[in-house]
């Protein structure tokens, strides 16, 4: 009886059906009229912000049950309300990320005839962390549990945590040196985990033998439940006020109507044509420990996007041309890539309420099979495909906002998110027990400039639209390490008009453990991994790390002496080199090193966002200011924006406005008189393209773009006049 | 129906209106008459005298002269065809050198130049730095955006553009 869902359809074919209307009539699940809106849009419109309600209230009461500094601090937590065919109906904040990944999920297991086998009954509970069944990464946990209204099935309730340790070959939950699926940790593919609002106990039990820190993923899972049978209840609530028809018609009209809602914000915010732009991600492995040797150490990844706007205004986004999945954990699953559209979405074009899986039908991602972004390889590692995600979406923040510039809305052109370097870690912790965490601070990276203003300073990560770094004393107490600097890095956002917001690094000393792992992954340092816009540069790439093994820090507290406590603005040593004895390493790249111990320093830096508009049009009275609270320095506000400085009575500096013009002319005279016609730029690197005389990461780049890509292959050639394969394929120069 | 002045439109363009303001400005209900008050301030701030038909990027906008559509700089200089790359009729300097590099990233780590350049586009007039592309050696310049003019003119503002 309780399996009996509520039409006689089948949930399989019910699915299969709402698919079909789809496709027939262009509207969700056949919807072509929105009757009850019609019929009474105040009730309609009072429906959906109470199932908001529903959902924002049960995620706030969960972050209350975790253990997690990741969800209580930082809020890395989403809950949804589904269809029962899985679409969400509505969603709280959080990392909206989720809501489609669990769409993904729940449609799944009822393509996969769970209804026969496990069997889908009131009081189940259903998790998942298999990015291939739907999440981004395994440390991104999901719950669902069905709503059954009288026996019939009416609906889900989701809700995602991000796990701070999962359990892989490293400590932390993006475990960076996986590079199969068989080490990223405890998997659980779409599995019922308990009965009757009952966590299984083997269950519990397979987590506390699998993982460094199950209290985390444990009290989340219990947190998870909790909100998913409050949302549950809720639900059902209002099904008896309001009846179960109209609770079946009006939870789609809620998902047509999002549809159609995002159709129009395009209409109304952006301009129709094709936009292109482009980013790339350096992956440095040659020499670190650990990682095996399954393909080259060393990669450049290209990632093209070409985004269409048509005139009915459906967003689509075209991936072709980037580079294939590799023996790393960046990979990235379809369910991914929806992810990342849908949480771009709901920040850059949804930003009034009604935000549900409408929004994400009205676009469409091509994602080339066999690359990165759709890997034909079930088996590869996904769990740190952030590092290409957050790039990739970053473009598509920068191609939207080129719409929205032209279109006259410049207040919401922003130059995207950047990539959040990210530090894992485990061992032994401060209290002598066994312990592994991820460090949540990277939640508060800077932001792109905007079109009118600078980007906002440790303050933005596109993951996570609540962002914040969360309080030192709570992570200092849930790891082996003491905070001796938190500050900000100048000239950490892309020079521009407007700057991209600033990032901060972290300097620590390691306290109380003889034993601690420190890993870090989502950095990229030999190259751009962002852009600026309009004339702005882009942000500096990811800054070394930089650590002290048996440092003299305690001897020279213990004297007085000065400490440092960020590695300064000079490139080539650092203030820690200056001012502490020890063993200094420079590392590039993630983080994999022997454990470090009580005594020893370790930094890490986060990144700023990409600069938009010319650097020479720049406000000199806020360029003072900037260098006077360290988000720029004097050499940048001289040397890069052309700003002459003077020192007011107490020191402090004051922008001199007129020798500034006359700087900045003669910089412009500069810029032409070193510049040359692009015409002249191609002709003469046309030569150096024919010969492939590029960096052997470079070449391969080109090679795998080429294999995989007629149309890469086709402009690549056209661009440069030449036949791109015979140049770079077998064959070719090595 | 939401709406500002020109006044208001112009100062939020030129990022002038205080904050509190532009803050309202994002939170409410767009504008629908935006487009057109943008245009019209974008045209006030230029000093010829071809009608903008639409902004591109912070001082590029494709306007009509004469018989055709071109992409022009806000100082006057003409890029050519719209519907063609301005790129590649543009100025570029390229910075591929650690020294080179260094002048923008004065106190960071740098990139590496044989992975990754900095390509500068200018207009070859006034000297404004229009676009910075950072790039791998070898990829080809990108054509950033390649705007439906007549759909948008006829289907969304439902002023077709005389051919």
């Amino acid at each position: 009886m309780l399996d009996k869902p509520a039409s006689a359809l089948r949930l399989r074919e019910r699915l299969l059906d709402s698919e079909r209307l789809m496709e027939e009539t262009g509207c969700y699940d056949g919807i072509t009229e929105l009757s009850l809106r019609n019929q009474d849009p105040l009730k309609f419109e009072t429906l959906h912000t109470k199932l908001r309600a529903y959902c924002v209230s049960a995620r706030e009461m969960a972050r209350r049950i975790s253990a997690s500094p990741g969800v209580r601090e930082v809020g890395e937590m989403v809950v949804a309300i589904y269809t029962p065919e899985g679409d969400a109906i509505a969603l709280s904040n959080g990392i909206m990320v989720h809501v489609h990944t669990m769409s993904r999920f729940i449609k799944w297991m009822i393509k996969n005839n769970y209804e026969d086998n496990p069997r889908i009954r009131e009081g189940d509970i259903f998790a998942n962390n298999d990015a291939f069944i739907g999440t981004v990464q395994v440390p991104d946990v999901m719950d669902v549990v069905p709503i059954f209204h009288e026996g019939t099935l009416v609906g889900w309730a989701g809700a995602v945590c991000h796990e701070l340790e999962a359990g892989g070959i490293t400590p932390g939950g993006d475990v960076c040196l996986a590079q199969e699926r068989f080490t990223e940790g405890l998997f659980v593919c779409a599995e019922k985990i308990g009965e009757n609002d009952e966590i299984r106990r083997d269950y519990v039990i397979r987590c506390e033998r699998n993982l460094r820190m199950p209290i985390y993923w444990v009290l989340d899972e219990k947190a998870k439940v909790a909100s998913c049978i409050d949302m549950r209840e809720s639900v059902k609530q209002l099904i008896s006020e309001i009846g179960l028809d109209y609770w079946m018609k009006v939870s789609k009209e809620f998902i047509e109507e999002g549809r159609r809602a995002q159709l129009a914000r395009t209409r109304q915010l952006t301009v129709p044509g094709i936009y292109r732009g482009h980013t790339f991600y350096g992956h440095v492995t040659a020499g670190k420990p650990g990682f095996q040797p399954l393909g080259d150490p060393d990669w450049l990844y290209n990632i093209p996007i070409e985004m269409e706007i048509g005139t009915d205004g459906k967003i689509t986004m075209d991936f072709e041309g980037t580079q294939p999945w590799g023996y790393h954990s960046m990979n990235c699953t379809p369910a991914g890539m929806d992810g990342g559209m849908f949480v771009t979405l709901t920040q850059h074009m949804n930003f009034e309420g009604l935000v549900n899986d409408g929004a994400w039908m009205a676009t469409e991602l091509k994602l080339p099979h066999g690359t990165w972004t759709n890997p034909d390889n079930e088996m590869v590692a996904t769990a740190t495909s952030w590092a290409l995600l957050l790039p990739a979406y970053g473009v598509f923040q920068r191609l939207l906002s080129r719409s929205f510039v032209a279109r006259g809305y410049v207040e919401e052109a922003f130059v995207g998110q950047v990539n959040s370097p990210m530090i894992e870690m485990g061992g032994e912790s401060q209290y002598g027990t066994p312990f592994g965490m991820a460090h949540f601070e990277c939640a508060a990276a800077g932001s792109g400039a905007l079109a009118i203003k600078d980007g906002l300073d440790t303050a933005y990560v596109g993951w996570n639209p609540e962002s914040d770094m969360g309080n030192i004393e709570v992570w200092e107490q849930s790891m082996p390490m003491v905070y001796i600097g938190r500050s900000i890095v100048p000239n950490s956002g892309g020079a521009g008009k407007y700057r991209g917001g600033c990032s901060f690094i972290s300097t620590w000393l390691i306290n109380k453990t003889s034993h601690l792992r420190l890993h870090t992954s989502e950095h990229s340092s030999r190259v751009f991994d962002n852009g600026g816009m309009c004339g702005g540069y882009p942000a500096p790439t990811c800054q070394k790390h930089r650590a002290v093994r048996n440092s003299n820090i305690h001897e020279l507290a213990a004297k007085g002496e000065p400490l440092a406590h960020a590695p300064g603005t000079d490139p080539h040593v650092s203030d820690y080199e200056r001012n502490i004895g020890g063993d200094h390493v420079v590392v590039e790249g993630p983080y994999i090193t022997a454990p470090h111990k009580q005594g020893d320093i370790f930094s890490h830096s986060y990144n700023g966002g990409g600069g938009y508009g010319d650097v020479l049009e720049r406000d000199p009275v806020k360029t003072a200011w900037d260098v006077e609270n360290g988000f720029l320095t004097r050499e940048a506000a001289d040397q890069v924006f052309g700003i002459v400085l003077k020192d007011d009575a107490e020191g402090y500096p004051v922008a001199d406005v007129d020798a500034t013009v006359k700087r900045r002319a003669a910089m412009r005279k500069e810029r032409l008189a070193r510049a040359i016609p692009v015409a002249d730029w191609i002709a003469a690197e046309r030569g150096r393209v024919e010969k492939a005389d590029f960096a052997p990461e470079v070449r391969k780049m080109y090679a795998s773009a080429i294999k995989l890509s007629p149309r890469f292959t086709k402009d690549f050639s056209d661009f440069w006049n030449v036949d791109a394969r015979s140049i770079f394929t077998a064959g070719a120069k090595p | 129906m939401t709406s500002y002045s020109k006044e208001i439109i112009r100062d939020l363009a030129s990022g002038q209106l205080p904050w509190p303001q532009t803050r309202r400005i994002m939170s409410a209900y767009k504008d629908d008459d935006r487009f057109f008050k943008m245009v019209a301030v974008h045209q006030d701030r230029v000093a010829w005298k071809d009608p903008i038909l639409l902004p591109v990027s912070d001082h590029l906008f494709i306007c009509q002269s004469g018989d055709e559509r071109v992409t022009r700089c806000e100082c006057g200089h003409s890029f050519g065809d719209y519907r063609k790359n301005w790129k590649l009729k543009a100025a570029i300097h390229v910075r591929n050198t650690e020294e080179t590099l260094r002048e923008i990233y004065p106190n960071s780590d740098l990139p590496d130049p044989a992975w990754m350049e900095i390509r500068e586009f200018i207009c070859p007039e006034c000297g404004t730095l229009h676009e910075v592309e950072a790039a791998a050696p070898g990829y080809p310049i990108v054509h950033d955006f390649e705007p439906d003019l007549e759909g948008f003119y006829r289907d969304w503002l439902g002023k077709p553009l005389q051919p």
